[in-house]
C-alpha cells in the first residue's frame, strides 16, 4: 500500500501539483492513524494533506480513482444456474463459433473472468502504452485495446451466439440470464481496461516527471531554446519565484516606509500615556509602484512576454495598479483579461484576438495608438516597461513619443531579451531607444526576467 | 473527542450547520492529527460559521482574529501595557527608593532594582490578544484566524510557529507553550497566493457553494418559517444566478438574507414584483442586477415564476456546469 501512495504521489506531482516531503510525510502519518477501513476518510486524508489549492483538486479527483480505484470490477458468472447439460450445450456452441479470438472472449464474458496482469500487459505494450505519457492519451489506447478484444461489435457477436444456443435449445430463462450477464461482464471489462490504462498513463507521467532537467539549469537557460514542456515546467516554478519577490518587496516596503510625521495617529497612539509622545507614527509612503506594461508579441517575444504577465499577475498584490498592452503592429489592452482570466490564458487570448496574417511588427505605430488611446494610464507614478526587442522593421520609431511618455512617467524601463552586441545589427532601433530609457534589462531567460522585475520595487 | 466523522457531522447538525462528508472528514482529521485547517474558497459559503459550528459542537470557547492588511504582532499576540506599568512605578515608587536606599553603591542598587526586574515584566502587564489568549487559556479552544488572506506575508510567517508547535516567543518572558492545545481554524477568500510554508502546515479543506439540495436544506434549517414551495424556488434562483457571469455571485448568507426578507414580506409566491423588489438582496452591484433581470426575462418571456419553474432539478448541480 505504501508504494501505491508513493506512486500516487508522484503521479500528482507530474500532474503539477506541487507536493512537499513534509506534505507525504503527513499523508502517511494521517493514513497510519486513521487506518484504511472508511474509503472516504481515506481519501479525505489523502486530499486534505496533500492538495492545498484549489485548481488542483481535480487532478486529484482524476488520478485518486486511478490508484484506488474499484481494483477488481465485479464480474458475473452467467453460467452459474445452468445445469450440466446447458453447460455442455454453451461448451459445444462456443467451440462450433471457434473463431479464435472471439470465441475466447465469449467464454470470458460468459465465465466473468477479468483479464489477468499479465494480459494487460501484452495488450497495452501492443496498443502503445508505455510510451503514452499524457492524460488525453487514455481513451484513444483504452478504444485500442478493446478492439484487440474484440468488443466492437460485441451486441452481434452475442446476439449470433444466442441464436445459436436457441437453436439447441436452451431455455429462455438461461439464454436471458446469460445474456445479461455478458453484457455487464462486457461493461466491467471496458472498466477494468479503462482503469488499467490510466493508471499506467499516470505512472509513465510519474516517471518521466523524475527525470526531467533541474529547475536550475532552466531558470538560466534562453526563452528561445526550451521546449514546451520544459516551459511548462518553468510556468509551474513561477508562482514560486513570485511569491520570493513579493516577500522581498514587502519587506522592502515595510523598511522603507520613513515618511512624515502622521500628528493624528500619533496623538492617538499616544492617549494610553496620557498624551507624551512615546510612540510615533508616520504617515506611510506609497511605495506600491503603477505599472504600464508594453509588451512586443511577435513571434520571437512571445515566451518571455508570457512569463513577464505571468510575473506581473502573481505580484499583483505588491503592485498598486498594473495595466498591460500587447502589440505587433496595433496596441491592444490586456487590462481586462489581465484582472479577470489567469494569467495562463491572457497572452494566448490576445494572439487570438489579433487578426492572423502576416505581422510587421511596428512599435512606432502601436506608439501613436498607445498615447492616443490610453495616455491617461500614465501618471508621475507610474513605471512604464517596454518589453520587445526593438526590431522594427525599419518603420519609424517615433523616438519623439517614446520621449513624451518618458516626461510623464516616474520612470522607463526597457526588458531586451537580445545581447547588447545585437543591437547594432539589422533592423534593430534599441541603440536609439536605449538613451530614452532610466534602465535597459537584457532578459534573455527567467532567472534575468526575475531579477528585473525585482528592481521594480526597489 | 470524536470518535468518527459522522459524530462530527451530527453534532455540527446539532449546531445547526449542516456539513459535508469532506467537511466533518477534515474536521475529524485535524482533531486527530492535532493540526490547523486552512478553509478556502468564495466569500459567503460559511467558513466562518463553521469555526462557530465547530466551537459550539466540541463545547469550546471561541477565539477569533480577524486579519487585516498591517496586522502585527501588537495586535494579534501581545501588547506590554505601558500605562500600567508607569502607573506601578509611579504608585512604588516610595516602595522603590526605600528599598534602593539600602544599597551603598550605585552598582549595589543597580542589582537590587535588576533583582525586582521581574515585576514590571511579567504576565501582569502582558495584555494578551486573541494568539496569546488562545495559547494561555484554561480552557480548550477553537482559534478562528479568518481571512487570513488580508494579512501581510510576513505575518503569515510569524504565524509559522504558532501552527506547527502551539507556542510563541516572548522575548521578554521566553516561550510560551500552549496549556490546552486549541483547534485552529484559518479561512481564506483565496485574494492572494498563501506561502507554501503556512499550506504545508495545514490541512486543506475547499469550500465551495453548496448543491441545490444543501442549499434548500440550510434555507429550511435557518429559516423555518418560509414556505417550502417558496424556499425552493428560491434556491432555484440562486443556483442559477451563481451560474451567470456576475461580478459578485450572491453567497449562501445572502441567499439566508433574502430567505428572510421574503418571510418579512409575507410573500406566499415567486412573482415578477417580489424578486424585482428584493433581486438588491441578492445582488450588490447595479449591473448584476441588470444583468440578472435580463437573463431571466430572456429565459420565461413572461415572468418571474415560469421562469422560476424553469430551472428544474435536472441542472441543479451548478458547479459541474461551471467547469
Amino acid at each position: 500500500m505504501d508504494s501505491r501512495i508513493v506512486h500516487f504521489i508522484t503521479a500528482l506531482r507530474a500532474s503539477g501539483v506541487r507536493i512537499s516531503l513534509a506534505e507525504s510525510q503527513d499523508a502517511f502519518y494521517a493514513i497510519n492513524h486513521l487506518g484504511l477501513d472508511d474509503r472516504e476518510v481515506f481519501r479525505v486524508s489523502l486530499k486534505s494533506t496533500l492538495v492545498k489549492e484549489a485548481k488542483d483538486a481535480p487532478a486529484f479527483d482524476r488520478l485518486f480513482p486511478l490508484f484506488f480505484g474499484s481494483g477488481q470490477p465485479p464480474m458475473t458468472n452467467g453460467t452459474g444456474g445452468m445445469s450440466a447439460d446447458e453447460q455442455q450445450m454453451l461448451e459445444d456452441v462456443l467451440r462450433e463459433i471457434l473463431r479464435e479470438l472471439r470465441a475466447e472472449l465469449m467464454r470470458r464474458l460468459a465465465e466473468g473472468r477479468p483479464l489477468t496482469p499479465e494480459e494487460l500487459q501484452q495488450m497495452g505494450q501492443q496498443a502503445g502504452l508505455p510510451n503514452a505519457h499524457q492524460m488525453y492519451q487514455q481513451q484513444w489506447i483504452t478504444r485500442r485495446m478493446l478492439q484487440q478484444l474484440g468488443l466492437q461489435d460485441l451486441q452481434e457477436a452475442i446476439d449470433e451466439l444466442m441464436e445459436l444456443l436457441a437453436a439447441l435449445g436452451l431455455s429462455d430463462e438461461a439464454r436471458q440470464q446469460l445474456r445479461a450477464a455478458m453484457q455487464g461482464n462486457a461493461e466491467a471489462l471496458e472498466e477494468q481496461v479503462d482503469d488499467y490504462v490510466g493508471q499506467q498513463i499516470a505512472e509513465n507521467m510519474a516517471q518521466e516527471y523524475e527525470k526531467r532537467p533541474p529547475l536550475d539549469d532552466l531558470m538560466h537557460r534562453p526563452f528561445e531554446t526550451l521546449s514546451e514542456r520544459e516551459r511548462d515546467e518553468l510556468r509551474r516554478q513561477v508562482a514560486r519565484l513570485a511569491a520570493q519577490l513579493r516577500s522581498r518587496a514587502a519587506l522592502r516596503q515595510k523598511r522603507g516606509k520613513e515618511g512624515t510625521l502622521d500628528p493624528k495617529a500619533t496623538l492617538r497612539a499616544n492617549l494610553q500615556y496620557g498624551g507624551v509622545p512615546i510612540k510615533m507614527k508616520f504617515k506611510h509612503k506609497q511605495l506600491k509602484p503603477k505599472l504600464v506594461l508594453i509588451a512586443d508579441v511577435s513571434t520571437s517575444m512571445r515566451p518571455v512576454a508570457e512569463f513577464m504577465v505571468r510575473l506581473m499577475y502573481e505580484l499583483s498584490d505588491q503592485i498598486s495598479r498594473a495595466r498591460s498592452f500587447a502589440f505587433i503592429n496595433h496596441i491592444h489592452d490586456l487590462t481586462r483579461e489581465f484582472e479577470h482570466g489567469r494569467a495562463n490564458e491572457v497572452v494566448q487570448e490576445v494572439l487570438e484576438r489579433i487578426p492572423p496574417g502576416y505581422y510587421n511588427t511596428d512599435l512606432g505605430a502601436a506608439l501613436i495608438e498607445f498615447t492616443h488611446d490610453h495616455f491617461d494610464s500614465v501618471d508621475r507614478r507610474t513605471i512604464v516597461i517596454f518589453l520587445g526587442d526593438g526590431r522594427n522593421n525599419y518603420n519609424d520609431p517615433r523616438l519623439d513619443l517614446v520621449d513624451q511618455i518618458k516626461r510623464r512617467a516616474k520612470r522607463v524601463l526597457w526588458f531586451n531579451p537580445e545581447h547588447p552586441l545585437q543591437w547594432r545589427h539589422g533592423d534593430s532601433d534599441m541603440l536609439q531607444y536605449a538613451p530614452l530609457c532610466h534602465a535597459v534589462h537584457r532578459v534573455s531567460n527567467l532567472a534575468e526576467l526575475a531579477e528585473a522585475v525585482d528592481r521594480l520595487f526597489d | 473527542m470524536f470518535k468518527d466523522k459522522r459524530e462530527v457531522q451530527n453534532c455540527l447538525g446539532e449546531q445547526q450547520y449542516i456539513a459535508t462528508d469532506e467537511i466533518s472528514t477534515v474536521l475529524f482529521l485535524a482533531e486527530r492529527l492535532d493540526k490547523p485547517i486552512l478553509a478556502e474558497g468564495p466569500a459567503g459559503v460559511g467558513k466562518t460559521e463553521l469555526a462557530k459550528a465547530w466551537a459550539g459542537a466540541t463545547g469550546r470557547e471561541l477565539i477569533r482574529l480577524q486579519c487585516y492588511e498591517g496586522l502585527d504582532e501588537t495586535k494579534a499576540l501581545y501588547e506590554w501595557e505601558y500605562a500600567k506599568q508607569m502607573l506601578y512605578t509611579q504608585l512604588l515608587r516610595d516602595k522603590l527608593s526605600q528599598l534602593l536606599s539600602e544599597a551603598e553603591t550605585l552598582s549595589a542598587a543597580a542589582d537590587r532594582l535588576a533583582n525586582e526586574e521581574d515585576v514590571f515584566f511579567s504576565e501582569r502587564f502582558l495584555l494578551p490578544r486573541p494568539l496569546l489568549r488562545a495559547l494561555t487559556s484554561d480552557k480548550p479552544v477553537v482559534l478562528l484566524i479568518d481571512e487570513i488572506d488580508r494579512s501581510d506575508t510576513e505575518f503569515e510567517a510569524f504565524l509559522l510557529e504558532i501552527l506547527s508547535d502551539f507556542q510563541v516567543s516572548v522575548p521578554e518572558l521566553g516561550t510560551i507553550k500552549a496549556r490546552h492545545q486549541p483547534l485552529v481554524l484559518l479561512t481564506s477568500n483565496n485574494t492572494r497566493e498563501l506561502s507554501e510554508a503556512l499550506k504545508r502546515r495545514c490541512l486543506y479543506l475547499f469550500v465551495d457553494y453548496p448543491t441545490m439540495e444543501q442549499e434548500l436544506n440550510i434555507v429550511r434549517l435557518k429559516v423555518p418559517d418560509l414556505n417550502v414551495k417558496l424556499a425552493q424556488q428560491a434556491v432555484q434562483i440562486v443556483q442559477r444566478l451563481r451560474t451567470m457571469d456576475l461580478k459578485k455571485s450572491p453567497s449562501v448568507s445572502e441567499t439566508l438574507d433574502w430567505a428572510k426578507a421574503l418571510v418579512a414580506l409575507n410573500a406566499d409566491h415567486m412573482d415578477e414584483a417580489t424578486l424585482n423588489t428584493t433581486l438588491t438582496v441578492l445582488l450588490k452591484h447595479e449591473s448584476d442586477v441588470q444583468r440578472a433581470r435580463q437573463g431571466m426575462e430572456s429565459r420565461s418571456g413572461r415572468g418571474g415564476s415560469q421562469a422560476v419553474d424553469r430551472y428544474d432539478a435536472n441542472d441543479s448541480d451548478p458547479r459541474r456546469r461551471r467547469r
